[in-house]
């Protein structure tokens, strides 16, 4: 566990099974609910692809700011972002800060619902059978952006250099 | 009796005769006794059914269920049933849809929605949880399915909303049209898209925002996890995720049990042009899974230049490639997943749309059609871009060739040559040519919804090892009934087929005990599953089906199979019947008998109905 890790997510190896959105909830609620997990999977039918949406770890996290109440706070040990159920009032500010609309509200409790990293060990992340989602030091995240260019930029020099 | 855990407790029951919907409480001691989804609408429609009831119209339902397993942690489980009369077969039909429609339901709070009567004008059914209303739906009649998905989720603002509808081919009542959902699964065989366009019913749409309570959570969770762990080192399993059902195509034909040409024969030569490895290597793109699937069996296709260059499907499957590919005679790809595509978004079975273009075929090359009555089509054997012409035409009911969207029984029938139509009942033959697999043949005869294969799945037993044993008659029988009582535990705990890798009837017991809190021993589990049967079987012979519908094409039966692995052969259907009624304790008219009600308990059933 350290507080340098953050999520990643691949959209383009997701399948769309929402496993991580059933182990998600299961984990923190005891039951499967997708309006409960804080991970949820949107599939765009007209472009074949699924979104994994979740809490990506902002290094200075919108949500908090948004939050007139105090409510919401950075776990020292995780990263994750805590919510205090006492004192959030349901207001949905960091609903709409969120650059990634990755926070849910519990419509039973009225409280907002975001990633808190299962103390460490994610469930989406060891459930999903993909690779979609991982849990990776924040100085090697998004790697994968980076290879995604050289991969196309090796293959347009293919042949070494002229 | 107790409430099971794992159901929502509410059944829907709309009726658009007069627009009321009822929220009903789920009748806990029926699907304690019939499992769920299958089990349940066998049992409902024969209860709610009056005999004779005309399949397109007002009085016929569509009973759409979930089973115990929906929305839990039980993997693969997304499967929800339709139960109907079919207006294909004039049988008891049931068609399982997979994707995300299922879960999502019970998510909004329902075990299932009956729908009946016809709506004065286009609807669609919009349930958000406790709301469930009817709204006007004249703005999406005439719509392709993907465009009428995308029009409804816009209209309501949430992409997340699940649809099933219906596209033009079930408006205009093809007998074989299908019921679509999630843009590419669907409720595909038997014509419940053309009772659903009888109704004036569009679509349904479905938002759910609660949870599913399940009796164990902790020992729900560890057999899932077992079950991930066993399909991860499966190799059927591995194939079935790299490949998707299609990997099925080259063990199938190698043995000479692949319906090619409108099954004139078993073994269609260019099958590699069109298998596994050729999809994988120039059309797949990508992966797409049903909810709680461990597998992700779906294939994304992309067609990337010639005439029909960006088309996308989710496909195709096994069975569409086998009846619009080999029985077609056609070995292009690119026509292949375009004509998958026209089905789709208009609504048709794939299946059945592949068989009737294949009789089609055949009487084109016999001269019974001709140039002018195909408008001009070529529509000889492999002509993939005749099969994508004509399906639109069909699709779309134009032309001269529209009475092809009666299903090929009718069809023949009108062109006077009813022996080639590849037929059960009115409903086209699957893929597996049963002179080639003489269990499948047994399968296709008894099967309570018209040739159907997933009735009882007995192809892999039958050509296990070297393959010798699919061309005996002898023993089919009991092969038969095994699968057929296995099966019908499966479709009524609405598990995905495919589970079945990982998951025997015990494990099956073992995630129904731990999401409803109900223990099923095996014995137990059987004996509904022959229940099942029976209540299905009861149900056809109210409507005065027996031993003379159990039929197969006389090419099945008279003419031996010319060509490939297993030439030579015919299907020794007699004998095969008898056995199995006699297995079933049924008359060899294929009639439940009295003492075998009275073992099941379904007298009174049977009376009440009857």
């Amino acid at each position: 566990m350290s507080a340098t890790n953050v999520l990643v997510v691949y959209p383009e190896k997701c399948v769309g099974c929402r496993l991580c959105e059933q182990w998600c909830s299961f984990k923190h609620e005891g039951q499967v609910n997708p309006c409960k997990a804080r991970i949820r999977v949107v599939r765009v039918h007209s472009k074949y692809v699924n979104i994994p949406v979740t809490c990506m770890q902002c290094a200075k996290s919108p949500c908090i700011a948004a939050c007139r109440e105090g409510a919401l706070s950075k776990s020292p040990e995780t990263g994750a972002i805590l919510v205090n159920e006492e004192t959030c009032i349901g207001c949905r500010r960091c609903i709409r800060a969120c650059p990634y609309g990755a926070i849910g509200i519990d419509k039973d409790k009225r409280v907002v619902l975001i990633c808190d990293l299962c103390q460490g060990n994610p469930q989406c992340v060891a459930h999903c059978r993909e690779g979609a989602i991982q849990y990776v030091p924040l100085a090697v995240a998004d790697r994968g952006q980076r290879d995604a260019y050289v991969e196309v930029a090796a293959a347009e020099i293919q042949g070494g250099i002229r | 009796m107790t409430a099971l855990k794992g159901l929502a407790g509410k059944i829907l029951r709309v009726n658009l005769n007069n627009g009321t919907i009822i929220k009903e409480p789920t009748p806990q001691e029926v699907f304690a006794s019939y499992i769920g989804a299958r089990g349940v609408g066998a049992y409902l429609l024969l209860k709610e059914l009056r005999p004779a009831t005309d399949p397109l119209g007002p009085d016929n339902k569509l009973i759409f269920l979930t089973g115990p397993l929906e929305g839990t942690l039980a993997p693969g489980a997304n499967k929800i049933t339709v139960t109907f009369r079919s207006p294909l077969t004039g049988t008891y039909s049931f068609s399982l849809c997979g994707g995300h429609l299922a879960p999502e339901l019970k998510f909004a709070g329902y075990d299932g929605i009956i729908i009946e009567g016809r709506a004065p004008h286009p609807v669609y059914l919009w349930i958000d949880g406790d709301q469930a209303m009817l709204r006007d739906a004249s703005h999406l009649w005439g719509k392709l399915t993907h465009a009428t998905e995308d029009a409804i989720r816009s209209e309501l603002k949430d992409q997340s909303i699940k649809v099933a509808c219906i596209g033009p081919a079930g408006e205009k009542q093809s007998r074989f049209a299908c019921i679509q959902s999630d843009y590419h699964r669907e409720f595909g065989r038997g014509g419940a898209g053309a009772v659903m366009g009888s109704k004036n019913l569009k679509a349904i749409a479905v938002r759910g925002t609660s949870g599913v309570e399940v009796a164990d959570p902790e020992a729900l969770a560890s057999l899932a996890e077992k079950t991930y762990e066993i399909l991860g080192s499966n190799l059927k399993a591995r194939a079935r995720r790299k490949y998707g059902t299609p990997e099925m195509i080259d063990g199938t034909n190698a043995l000479g049990y692949w319906g090619t040409r409108n099954f004139s024969t078993g073994y269609f030569e260019e099958a590699e042009k069109i298998n596994a490895a050729s999809m994988e290597e120039n059309i797949f793109v990508g992966h797409m899974s049903c909810y709680a699937c461990p597998i992700a069996c779906g294939k994304v296709s992309h067609i990337k230049d010639g005439p029909y260059a960006g088309t996308y499907i989710e496909g195709p499957e096994f069975e569409s490639i086998g009846l619009l590919g080999a029985n077609c005679g056609v070995a292009d790809l690119a026509a292949l997943v375009k004509a998958v595509e026209i089905c789709d978004v208009y609504g048709l079975d794939t299946m059945s749309a592949g068989a009737v273009v294949s009789l089609a075929m055949e009487c084109y090359e016999r001269g019974i059609l001709t140039r002018k009555d195909t408008d001009g089509i070529d529509l000889r054997f492999g002509n993939g871009e005749a099969l994508v012409a004509i399906l639109q035409k069909v699709a779309q009911r134009e032309g001269l060739l529209d009475l092809l969207a009666e299903g090929s029984r009718i069809a023949a029938e009108k062109l006077g040559v009813p022996e080639l139509a590849m037929q059960v009942k009115g409903q086209e033959l699957p893929t597996y040519e049963p002179r080639g697999i003489k269990g499948m043949g047994l399968t296709y005869a008894i099967s309570p919804r018209g040739a159907h294969h997933m009735i009882a799945p007995t192809m892999g037993a039958e050509a296990a090892g070297d393959g010798g044993r699919r061309l005996e008659y002898r023993g089919k029988a009991a092969l038969v009934r095994e699968m057929q009582l296995l099966m019908a535990v499966v479709d009524s705990l609405a598990l995905c087929s495919s589970m079945r890798f990982a998951l025997g009837l015990k494990e099956q017991l073992e995630l129904y005990r731990a999401v409803t809190g109900l223990a099923l021993d095996e014995a137990a589990a059987r004996l509904k599953a022959e229940r099942i049967v029976n209540l299905e079987r009861l149900f056809n012979l109210r409507e005065g089906f027996d031993r003379k519908d159990d039929r197969l094409p006389p090419r099945m039966l008279k003419e031996p199979m010319p060509s490939g692995p297993s030439q030579g052969q015919v299907v020794e259907l007699e004998p095969m019947l008898d056995e199995y009624y006699d297995l079933m304790g049924w008359d060899r008219q294929g009639r439940p008998t009295k003492e075998k009600l009275a073992q099941l308990g379904l007298e009174h059933v049977w009376q009440e109905v009857s």
